[in-house]
């Protein structure tokens, strides 16, 4: 499957306040218990811009043609706190994908991968950066040989 | 406080797939890998869940929180390697490689066993441990 390269594809930005009851529930999933004085868990770094970014993980799928369960994969992330995050502040957010490169795993077996970056903002200015790197696995064309995941 | 010392273990002795599910509801994903087992039945996996990469991550911040606080965290840069099942046991652990005024940067890794799935560096704020 060829997918048109989305590289320079913007997010329409926006905002988000993480809410009490989300945090309470994501700080729970990882097993640890609250943070005081209204920290959010840092891990909400990860749905909290691309939510606040006026984007989700559906439309990033779709933009870059995932292709079903096993067809996505993470690589990394580069995460940035300027300061911690907290409840109820209200953050503003922009950003889009700023990397899409095609490419062949060690299997052979080709895949896109993607890098998109979103800037978080509060009343003091930039509070958090993220970049993160993900991998669309693609079937091989018909008639290539070689090793399969 | 030097270089070399390890930080302390977090460990997680049974990855819970329940926990996957309200994940998934937080974070909105519809990546039906970390809580239907119909799809990794598919991907020849026998139907055993995969954690989300978030959920990875966070271990090894609360293994952070730990040793230098829950404001202390200020970067985070990490590489997937594996995934992570439901019923795994996964240790996070870490060492600081290199200290600058007060700022200290460490080896990250979650393990399941002797195998890395999660590696990189923190950077943290380790002002008060002076």
């Amino acid at each position: 499957m060829t997918v048109v390269s989305p590289l320079g594809y913007r997010f329409p930005g926006g905002t988000y306040t993480i809410a009490h009851w989300e945090n309470w529930l994501l700080t729970d999933c990882t097993t640890a218990e609250p943070l005081p004085d209204d920290l959010a868990h840092p891990v909400a770094l990860f749905h909290v811009p691309i939510l606040g970014a006026g984007t989700s993980i559906t439309t990033l799928f779709e933009v870059c043609g995932a292709e079903g369960p096993g067809s996505v994969g993470l690589d990394g992330y580069d995460w940035e706190y300027m300061r911690p995050l907290r409840i109820g502040v209200e953050y503003r957010m922009e950003g889009g994908i700023v990397r899409w490169e095609q490419l062949v795993d060690e299997r052979g077996n080709p895949y896109d991968s993607m890098s998109f970056s979103i800037e978080m903002f509060d009343a003091e200015g930039l509070a958090a950066r993220i970049t993160n790197t993900w991998r669309f696995r693609r079937r091989k064309p018909e008639g290539v040989t070689g090793a399969t995941s | 406080m030097k270089v070399g010392d390890q930080l302390p273990e977090f460990v997680v002795p049974s990855v819970d797939p329940a926990r996957m599910k309200t994940m998934a509801a937080v974070l909105r994903d519809p990546y039906r890998v970390h809580w239907d087992r119909e799809a990794t039945r598919e991907m020849g996996l026998e139907g055993r869940v995969i954690n989300q990469g978030p959920l990875n991550l966070s271990y090894i911040v609360n293994m952070l929180h730990s040793y230098s606080g829950p404001t202390s965290v200020r970067r985070l840069t990490v590489t997937f390697g594996q995934p992570v099942f439901d019923t795994d046991s996964v240790v996070a652990g870490g060492e600081i490689s290199a200290i600058d005024s007060d700022r200290a940067t460490c080896a990250v890794w979650l393990k399941r066993g002797d195998e890395i799935v999660v590696s990189g560096t923190a950077v943290i704020d380790v002002a008060h441990l002076h």
